[in-house]
């Protein structure tokens, strides 16, 4: 009986251990979020700096006069705008909801195990 | 000792199932496509007075008492892409004024857009632009000393595959107000619609 309630220690332990690797190996990647912002920062230089595409759209966008000469709008933009940056909690959600399901199949498993091994036991 | 274990085992299983499921259920915030208030932005408060239109000037600041906005005001133009340039994602996020729209307090749409989030950096300016409803107060402040005070007429919540391109940059005869940001569920780490507030000019001052 004490084996069994060994067992079923060693089995946790090891389930929590495999799933907190994920966790650690997941956490410290600044990668992404440096060419996030490298993006980002692209994107928004080109809208007020000089555009690194020369003449054609440059010259297409310079063409309709601001609004602030006429009223109503000028030039009718295409699509809907992108207002909204996903906060990082939300970016790894998928990622948490990963390890919650990997840990739980882990514990499943080990619980089954458990229960095969009193079977075996108690000789039944 | 054997019912004991058991129960052991499977309270662990089900607690680590709940904790999994909770990881992702972060806030997805409201359904999409609600609609607060009245659809039809152009026929709202048609009765009230008119205010003279204001003289063009550019905005520079925004306040909107209900939700706690006050932020200064950038310009924004055209993305190479012909999308709607979007304001910059910082701390401090500013909302933005498309400059292809009318000057805010002259007749047509003004359009203002801001973001909800704004990444690592937590909430956007317009974190809670969907919680404004009809008759809320906005106060644009213009360059040149002057403002126009809107009030809301309608909150939307729309699908950004169907955003209402007319009903947005579409003429109108009034001075009006458009304020938009993201909102909806998170789809592939983008927010799945647009949250658009239409307003109408009540006021001017000085």
């Amino acid at each position: 009986m004490r084996r069994n309630v060994l067992s079923a220690a060693a089995l946790a332990c090891t389930a929590v251990l495999a799933t907190a690797m994920p966790a650690f190996a997941d956490d410290p990647s600044p990668v992404p979020d440096t060419t996030a912002a490298a993006t980002d920062s692209a994107e928004q230089a080109d809208g007020t700096g000089p555009s690194p595409v020369p003449s054609d759209r440059g010259a297409s966008e310079a063409t309709p006069a601001p609004a602030e000469d006429t009223d109503g709008v000028t030039v009718v933009p295409r699509g809907a705008p992108d207002t909204g940056d996903a906060p990082v909690a939300e970016q790894s959600g998928g990622d948490g909801l990963l390890i919650g399901g990997g840990a739980a199949a882990v514990l499943a498993a080990g619980g089954a195990a458990v229960f095969v091994v009193r079977r075996r036991a108690s000789g039944a | 000792m054997t019912p004991f274990s058991r129960r052991a085992v499977v309270a662990a299983a089900v607690a680590c199932l709940v904790t999994g499921c909770g990881g992702g259920a972060d806030s997805d915030g409201p359904v999409a496509t609600e609609t607060p208030g009245n659809r039809s932005p152009a026929a709202a408060g048609s009765s009230v007075s008119r205010p003279s239109p204001l003289a063009r000037s550019v905005p520079v600041g925004l306040e909107i008492p209900a939700i706690g906005v006050d932020t200064p005001v950038v310009r924004l133009g055209l993305a190479p892409d012909r999308t709607v340039e979007v304001p910059p994602i910082t701390a401090d996020d500013p909302a933005g004024w498309y400059r292809y729209s009318p000057t805010p307090g002259r007749p047509g749409p003004s359009v203002i857009l801001g973001h909800v989030t704004v990444g690592a950096h937590g909430d956007g300016v317009f974190r809670h632009l969907a919680r404004l409803r009809r008759d809320d107060g906005i106060t644009v402040r213009l360059e040149n000393g002057t403002a126009a005070r809107f009030a809301v007429t309608s909150v939307r919540t729309v699908a950004k595959a169907d955003f209402p391109t007319e009903d947005v940059y579409g003429d109108t005869a009034r001075p009006e107000l458009r304020l938009i940001t993201c909102g909806g569920p998170l789809e592939d780490g983008e927010y799945r619609d647009n949250v658009i507030v239409f307003a109408a000019l009540r006021a001017t001052a000085p």
